[in-house]
Order: C-alpha cells, then structure tokens, then sequence
C-alpha cells in the first residue's frame, strides 16, 4: 500500500491542441454564466474563433515537429499521456481538418441575419413549445448563446477520439462528442418539435450503440488483458485464429462505430436527425462527425486489430456494399431536400467503407497512395462540400422558416442563379463529376481499394455512383429547367458568415478537384499509425 | 478470515435485529381495526388521494440528485490523490487544480442559470 | 504514512463475535443514555427537569419508552406499498450499525487469559472512511423508501427532503475529508489515528473540521437542520406514517448515526482513542482499556454538542439550509482543498520555489474573484423570465404569508374596509407600520 507512486507524464506541448479547445469551450461557460445578455454573443463568437485558431496554430506546430519513429519508415509520432493518446500523422491531419471545418461551422451558427437579428437557434430551450413562455422568449430576443462552447466540447471530442490510443479514452471521448451534439439537435429555432424529436431519437439510438461499444471494449479486453491499441494487436497477432470472444468484441465495437458514421443497417437515425436538427448543426455533424468517426474506425481496425483483419473484411464488405446501395437507392425516392442530403451522405459512407476496406499499404517503399490518405483525402473534400451545401439549405426559406421540400426548390436557378450555381456545384461534387474534388477523392478511394484487391467493391461503388449521379442531376435539372412556382422560395440575403462559407467551400471544392496535390502531399506525409 | 468477515457479522446482527423488531411489533401490540387510521395521515382532514406508482415530484430533486453525483465523482477523484499526495507532488497538485477548476466552473455556470436556488 | 493492516482480519470467530456484540450492546446503550440525556439537558436549559421517576435519575425513561413503543399497535396504512413499508426501517437500522465497524476504540491491547494480541476494534479496511460514507449514503435509502413506501403527501415529502438534505451535506462532508487524507496519507481509520501521534488535526486543519461539524449536523437531520419533520409543516416527515417497534427502529437510526458521526469526527480530527494532553503525560494512558474511556469522553462531547444545537438554535428555512450547503460550504471546502495541497507541496519541496506560491496565490485569488462576482441569487435577467407575482395575501383561498420577495402590501382590503369605518387601526398609526398593524387585524 505504500508502494511508490510513479509520477504520470503528460507531454503538455503534444496535446496543446486538445488543452487549448478544452480551455477555449471552459472559457465559454464562464462567458455564459458572469456576462451580461447583450454581450455574450460577440463574446462568445471572438472566443470561439480565437480558440480554433489558435488550436489550428498550435495542431500546425505540432506536425511540423512530428518525429518520424526510428525503425518504421511511413509513421510519424509519438504515443503520449501514457498510452492513452497517439498523436501521430494521422492525428495531426484530422485535427487540423475538423478544426478548419468547425471554424467554419462557427461562422455557420454565429449568422444572425436570417432570423431577424438571432442566431437559428432556440431562444429558450427549456420553454416547451407553443406555449406563452416561449412567446416571450422570443420578444424578449433571448438566445442560446451556449452552443458555442458545446460545438468546442463536440470538437475538443472529436479530437481525443481520432487520437485515442486506448479504447477507454475512446469511449470516453466519444461521449464528450456525443453529448453536445445531442443537445445541439434539439435546438432548433423554428419546427421544434420535429428538433426535439430528432434529438430525443440521437439520444436514444446513440446511447444504444454506445452500449454496444462498451461492451465491445469489455469482450475485447476479456481477450487481449489490455485497453491499450497496441497490447491488443500484439495480443490479436500472436493468435492464429480468432476466438468468438474477439470476433464478437470487434463486431461490437464496430456497430458503435459504424452507427456514428451512419453506415446501413445503423443508418436509421441519420435522415430524421439531419432533417430535424438546425441546419447548421447538420453541417456540422455531416462534416465533422463522420470524420472523427472514421478517424476511430481506422485506428482501431487497422492498429488494434489489424492481425485479425481476414476475419472482418468480409463483415466491412457486406456493411460497405448495404450502404452503398441503400444510401443511393433510397436518395432517389426523397422529397425533402434535408433527407436527400442525409442519404447522399450515407451513400458517401459507403464509398469511405471501400477506400478502408481496400487495406491497400501503399507500394513497397512505403511512399504515395495508400488506403489511409486516400480515406483522410475523400474525408476532407467531403467534409468542405456538405457542410457548404447544407449553408445553402439555410438560405432558401419561405414565411415558415427554411423551405426544404424539392417542389419549393424548383426554378431557383432563375430566380437566385448564384446560390443555385453553387449549389449545383457541390451536386456535381457529390456525384462525382471530374473537375470537383469529389472526383478526386472518389479516384484515390477507388484506386486505393482495387490496388488492395477489393475490385469487386470498385465496381459495386462505381454503378451506385452512377445512381447516386442521377438524382443529384434530378436536383439540378429542377433548379435550373422548370419555371419557379406562384410563391416559389426567396432566397434571403445572408451577412458575410454564410456567404463566406459557401464561398470558402466553393473554392476548396474548386481547389481540390483542379489542383489537389499539397493537400493530397500532406494526407500522405501522415503516413501510417503509429502504435 | 480476512477483515471483511467482521463486517458481516455486524451486518448480520444489525439486520437480524431489525428485522425480529419489525416482526414482533406485530404480536405485541394490539389489533383494533380502524377503517380511518388506516388512512393516511393529514392532520384529520380526508386524505389527498395519492396517484398511483407515486405521482409527480418537483424537478428540483433531480437536479439536485444530479449535481450530487457529478459532486460525488469529484470526491471519488479527489480521495486517491489524497492519499497518494506525497509521492504526486507537484504534477498532482497542478493536474488536480485543473480538475477542480473544471468542476468549478460548472458549478458556477450551475448557480448562475438558478440550479442551486430552493423557493 | 506506513500504515499496517495486518493485525486485522486476523480474530478467531468467537473473538469477532465477543467484537460484535459488544459493539451492538455499546451501540444501544449509547441511545439509550442519548436520548436520556438529550431530554435532562434539554430540560434544565428549558428551566425543567425532565425525566425523573423511572429508575435514578429517570435513567430507565428511554427503556421505559422502548418497551411502552413495542406494547402499541403496528399500523399498517392501507395505501402502503407493504412489502418495502416493512423492509425501510430494516435498512436505516443495517445501515446504522454497520457503520460503526470500523471505528478504532483503542490500540492493540493484549487480551487476557491468552496470548493473543488484538486491537480493540472490530475491523479495519484500507478503505476505511470511505466505507463509513458508503454506508451511511445506504441509510438513505431507508429513508426515500419509508417515504415513498407509507403512500400518504407527507411521508412522501419529507422522505425527499431528508434525502435531498442528506446527499446535499454529504458533498460538503466528502470534500472536508480530504484535507484529513492528504495529512494521513491513507483512509483507514487507524492509520488516521495512528497519523494524529503529534498533533490532532483539529489543530491543523480547523478548516476542514468546522466544515465537517456543519455538515455532520445536516447529515444526521438534527436541529437545527431537523427540516424533514418540520412538526409545522410536515407533520413526523418520512416517518409520519409509522408506528410501534417500527417507530422505534429510525429512532434507533437516527442516534446511532449521531454516535457514529461524533465517532468519526473523534477519529478524524481529536485524535480517536489517544489521551488528550495533560492527561498524556502519564505513561500509561494510552494503553489497555484506557483509551476507550477517552474515546468515549470525547465521543459524549460531541453528542452534548448535538444535544446543546437542538436546545439552542431555532429551525432554519429550507431555502436558507440548502443555500448553506451549496453556496457556502462546497466552494469553502473547494478552497481549503486548493489551499491546504499548495501549502502541503510546498512544504515537500523543501526549498520554497517563489513561482509556485504565486500561481497557487494567483489560482486563489482568481476562485474568490469568480466568488465575488456571483451576486446574491440567480442571473438577475434569468430571475427577470419570472416576473415576480404581486402578493396576495389570500393565495388560493386561505391566508399566506408574503414569500421572500413579496412586499406586504400596506393595507390589504379588509382592513382598508376597516379604517375606513374608523376601527381600531385608525390613520395616525397606519405609518411605518402599518403592515404589522395590518397583521395584528
């Protein structure tokens, strides 16, 4: 009992990044609790953005001074916090894209021009709606100015979960993500019913898989004797064949994941929650949280149980091609703008699934494309595009609020050509046509996944693209050839926030499918794990 | 025997003592039925009736059933590094002034929005 | 802090039986003469003498009570849920005794007739306050279940005001322990003993005890803290519904938990079983059965000090008892932590490093600034959602008092009728206080 205490170390300058976002996100509650109404707003929009900038500046110091790891070629980095992180390449490049996509998410939330002077969100959540309690919230001009500091909470999340090197921290990291989303789903401003059930149903079906994916960690550490990523693959390569105990631990664990990411069969909650929750949170989450979710995906599958990969390959291939399909067929059949969206990004999922399936490691010296930066490329040029179509969402509107049914959408080409050029065009990168950096990424994916043999899966990927071509088109084709109706949508004119961030999407959009090579140099200098 | 034993049978004493009381109040005291004292008590005016399963109850004891655990946990905490003090040193001290803050500033975020006032 | 458990769990079973036993004889007795004496002190400090026929002294009042209790009739409400009704009292009564377990009530002593060696106490753990604190939060239960079980408003409502109080107090309690843990380096309760050799640390950490004395007091329901069965408002409270032996049980609990709590504080902050000073200077205090008398002593101490609360201090409001627990004494307690580590590092580091007092000093100064800048009450724009209701003396058809907040209105409309008609309260003392005159009519 009196045995010495081996003092922890915690290589602070290493997770600057995540101490700065947890500091910025604290920062927000004290703003929220000691500072007077009317300036918690300006307050809480300059902390927020000074925080990720500084969190960018800091994830940038720290990859650069990344070192590479002697005896392996491709992995940079260190294990840090005594295991429980991994701040390695990888790391560092889904840090810095989920914290560029969440500045951009905060530009998204911070508009106020759209709902008069507030932001979209709830002015008083608790007060239930349609009662006199939430008339007066709204002429007394309340605001939630909390979902600053939650969007930093999500975001410092997500960071931990694409870093975590133990799967406790991981489900721990999980659940700091999850939960403020959660909350952020039911705070929509106008249909708060529908808010407040898509949040209810996140909560319920999130909370069921997060059961599923702890007990997925007890099952695999009743096998490997260990939590941390790297005991469990040597525990998983020493075997020769894989017990029930791991095969069901790792089935499980790959539902919680799956389930975030938003793969069929556990795609169920994805189209009520993107259409029920504020549609600036639905970009956000589109973007964000499918990365961090992948994030995890592939630590724990290529480093925690990389050994046993023959035996889930099949179980990913099956899961893959279900997504693919379901996402795409089902898209064709929606009339809700919101929805549409929601199964296009299921479809995407399953793209993802064959670039992570393909376990392609890259030619023999290790350098150029490999299945994991062909993944974190397709990850950052889908995360761009959806967050910047769904800030178009925002801007077509009638008397009620946005108007998110495709019949209401119609002729808006005529009427706004600009928004519906722009919105057009992350269409075309969705489907995938060349020239958009969704082409790009489709190429290194499906590259990447035939080059690692699941050519089978290439060709499944490529005919549900072509399906998932055509009603993307369909939207097109309705904004720009059919005559707007009586009262057909006005499009409102939004401040500098919404516009610059469809503008910056347009242009990285633009970027990566003419010219994606830094950004693909820097997905591959991230190298592999380090475990 | 290990120092758990003992505990059990203070326990099993304890228990066995409440529960012979609470079976012999049976047969020492008279049984006169009263259809009104079995009724419950309110000072003799006809009792409320009470809902089924309980009813209703201010919200107020869930929050206050809430902050309790997050509290709780904070002392859990704070009880290892207590008595690993000395060999934590200063890394203990600055690591657990991060934590307590952390738990502070919801607390104060707590008592601003009114979660701690009792009207 | 070397601490050794080895001489537990080491008792053959007819020594762990005799432990028993008289732990649970002590236990009883203890309320006995408790509840005894509560009412001769109450009694002369109310200018009365209480008890005094049923044996010397009325030393046999409480026995006299116990058995009067058992010869009652067990009432069984015909809406109570009957099966948890039974087993409620059963629980806070465990509960109660279980916590005493391992209390230290003295050294390692020889014990005669043999030659074993055995310390007088019925066990220890290397958790051991922790085990105290998990116990005691099972007691709750007893209580939430009594209340909800009886089926009746009142049971039900101070069954949650109780347990709402007792979790309340039990953070502050929790967070003024750890100071204690950080001096003693361990949880056992002999090793917390055998820590407080030099100095008690009553001395050392005031802090920390005082906090702990509140809390111990909210914690045990005792006055002036006894809101759960506020005779005016909620009748018994949780209890309202029980009758006989029954009855008798949570009586029983109750002042077993205030032994207990006066047992814990001995242990924590006076030194447990040693021998306070003058008396230490003898060689022998501090061993054989000695030390059992003054814990005792000290124990009796702190029940006088219970007993003397009661005779003294009037019931607080539960707004204002709550308000003590979470506003006043956790960012207390949250302080004293911060402070009492800083001091505590600073002293193992030896050298005093100048930059780390500042950052600690700079961490204080920063927690009081937050504290100091919360005004009193809720967020006033929050408090502005509600718009204050103007008051109405006849709310809901009986008269009230105002709320905290409400203004008493000057004159409320009967007496207006009344000065008008020139009764008794006429104009010249419708002044200042004219709403006392106001309730006078």
């Amino acid at each position: 009992m009196t045995g010495e205490f081996d003092v922890p170390k915690v290589e602070y300058a290493l997770v600057l990044p995540l101490l700065v976002v947890f500091a910025g996100a604290l920062i927000g509650v004290l703003i929220e609790a000691l500072a007077p109404r009317v300036w918690r707003y300006q307050a809480q929009v300059g902390v927020a953005v000074s925080t990720l900038f500084a969190g960018l500046a800091a994830t940038i110091q720290v990859g650069v001074g990344l070192e590479p790891l002697a005896g392996d070629v491709a992995a940079r980095g260190d294990v840090v916090v005594e295991g429980a992180l991994v701040v390695d390449g990888p790391s560092v490049f889904l840090w810095g894209v989920l914290l560029v996509l969440s500045l951009i998410s905060v530009l998204l939330f911070a508009e106020r021009r759209l709902e008069g002077g507030l932001t979209s969100f709830a002015g008083q959540a608790a007060a239930l709606p349609g009662t006199d309690a939430e008339r007066q919230a709204s002429t007394r001009r309340i605001e939630h100015t909390e979902v600053f500091p939650l969007l930093m909470f999500a975001i410092g999340g997500m960071m931990v979960f694409v870093a975590a090197g133990d799967l406790l921290i991981m489900f721990v990291a999980l659940e700091v993500l999850s939960l403020p989303l959660y909350l952020l789903c039911g705070l929509a401003r106008r249909r708060r019913l529908l808010s407040q059930e898509a949040a209810m149903k996140y909560f319920l079906l999130g909370a069921f898989s997060s059961a599923f994916f702890l007990y997925g960690i007890a099952l695999v550490y009743g096998y490997a004797g260990s939590f941390d990523l790297a005991a469990i693959d040597q525990a998983v390569s020493a075997s020769t064949a894989g017990t029930p105990l791991l095969l069901a631990g790792i089935a499980l664990i790959a539902v919680g994941l799956l389930f975030k990411i938003g793969a069929a069969p556990f795609h169920a909650w994805t189209p009520d929650v993107y259409q029920g929750a504020p549609t600036a949170v639905t970009g956000f989450m589109a973007a964000c949280t499918k990365i961090a979710a992948f994030g995890a995906l592939l630590r724990v599958f290529y480093v925690g149980f990389g050994g046993a990969s023959w035996d889930w390959r099949p179980l990913i291939w099956i899961v893959a091609i279900l997504t693919m399909v379901i996402g795409s067929l089902v898209a064709i059949t929606q009339s809700d703008i919101k929805r549409m969206l929601a199964y296009s990004s299921i479809a995407h999922s399953g793209f993802i699934l064959v670039g992570f399936v393909g376990l392609y490691a890259g030619s023999p010296a290790g350098e150029g494309l490999t299945s994991l930066s062909s993944v974190l490329f397709y990850l950052t040029t889908y995360g761009f595009s959806t967050l910047g179509a769904f800030a178009v969402v925002t801007l077509v509107r009638d008397a009620g609020g946005e108007t998110t049914h495709l019949a209401r959408w119609a002729g808006l080409g005529k009427t706004s050509p600009v928004l519906a050029g722009a919105f057009a065009f992350f269409l075309l990168a969705f489907a995938g046509i060349p020239l958009t950096s969704g082409f790009m990424g489709k190429w290194m994916v499906f590259a990447a996944a035939w080059a690692g043999g699941a050519w089978p899966l290439v060709i499944v990927a490529v005919l549900t693209s072509l399906v998932a071509a055509f009603f993307y088109v369909r939207v097109i084709v309705l904004m720009f050839f059919t005559e707007p109706g009586v009262d057909g949508p006005a499009v409102a004119v939004p401040s500098a926030l919404t516009s610059s961030v469809i503008a910056v999407a347009v242009a990285v959009t633009v970027l990566l499918g003419v010219v994606p090579g830094p950004v693909l140099d820097l997905a591959q200098q991230a190298g592999a794990f380090v475990r | 025997m290990n120092e758990y034993t003992p505990i059990l049978a203070l326990l099993a004493l304890g228990f066995g003592f409440g529960l012979f009381s609470v079976i012999i109040s049976g047969f020492t005291g008279p049984k006169r039925y009263n259809r009104a004292r079995l009724d419950a008590y309110e000072c003799g005016i006809e009792p409320t009736p009470q809902p089924v399963g309980g009813g209703r109850f201010p919200v107020k004891y869930f929050i206050t059933a809430m902050l309790f655990i997050v509290f709780d946990i904070e002392i859990i905490f704070l009880y290892p590094y207590a008595v690993a003090f000395d060999s934590l040193g200063l890394f203990g001290l600055v690591e657990m002034v991060l934590f307590i803050s952390t738990v502070f500033i919801a607390y104060i975020y707590v008592w601003r929005r009114g979660g701690l006032e009792w009207d | 802090m070397n601490e050794d458990l080895s001489v537990f769990g080491v008792d053959p079973w007819w020594l762990i039986g005799i432990k028993t036993v008289v732990i649970f004889g002590l236990l009883v007795l203890t309320t006995l003469m408790t509840i005894w004496g509560e009412r001769k002190i109450l009694g002369r400090m109310q200018h009365r003498i209480g008890p005094k026929y049923h044996g010397p002294f009325g030393l046999l009042q409480s026995l006299a009570d116990g058995i009067k209790l058992a010869l009652k009739e067990d009432v069984v409400p015909s809406a109570a849920d009957k099966v948890l009704f039974f087993i409620a009292p059963v629980i806070t009564v465990t509960a109660a005794f279980a916590t005493f377990a391992v209390i230290p009530l003295g050294p390692v002593i020889d014990l005669p007739f043999t030659d074993r060696v055995t310390p007088l106490q019925l066990t220890d753990l290397s958790v051991g306050v922790l085990y105290i604190l998990a116990i005691a939060s099972v007691g709750v239960y007893g209580i939430v279940l009594a209340g909800w079980a009886s089926g009746s408003t009142y049971a039900l409502l101070g069954g949650l005001r109780s347990s709402a109080q007792v979790i309340s107090y039990e953070i502050a309690m929790g967070l003024s322990l750890v100071a204690v843990f950080i001096y003693a380096g361990t949880l056992s309760t002999s090793g917390i003993v055998a820590a407080q050799d030099d100095v008690w640390f009553i001395f050392i950490l005031a802090p920390s005890f005082v906090i702990f004395l509140v809390s111990m007091v909210g914690d045990t329901n005792r006055a002036p803290f006894d809101l759960a069965e506020a005779e005016g408002e909620l009748v018994g409270g949780f209890h309202t519904e029980y009758s006989s032996l029954k009855f008798a049980l949570f009586f029983l609990g109750e002042y077993i938990n205030m032994v207990t709590m006066s047992a814990l504080a001995t242990t924590l902050f006076l030194g447990g079983w040693a021998a306070p000073w003058p008396l230490s200077m003898w060689e022998g205090a501090n061993s054989g059965l000695w030390p059992m008398l003054w814990f005792l002593g000290k124990v009796v101490g702190f029940l006088f000090f219970f007993i003397w609360l009661r005779g003294t201090l009037p019931r607080m409001r539960y707004d204002q008892f709550m308000k003590l627990g979470w506003k006043v004494l956790i960012p207390l307690s949250l302080a004293w932590i911060v402070a009492v580590s800083a001091v505590r590092v600073v002293r193992l580091q030896g050298g005093i490093d100048l930059r780390w007092i500042i950052i600690a000093g700079v961490v204080i100064a920063l927690a009081v600034l937050a504290l100091a800048f919360i005004p009193e009450g809720a967020d006033p724009q929050e408090g502005a959602e509600t718009e204050p209701v103007p008051f109405d003396a006849f709310a809901g058809g009986y008269p009230v008092p105002p709320m905290p907040g409400q203004q008493s209105p000057d004159l409320p409309p009967m007496v207006a009728a009344a000065a008008a008609t020139g009764g008794p309260n006429d104009r010249q003392d419708a002044g200042p206080d004219a709403g006392q005159g106001a309730h006078r009519a």
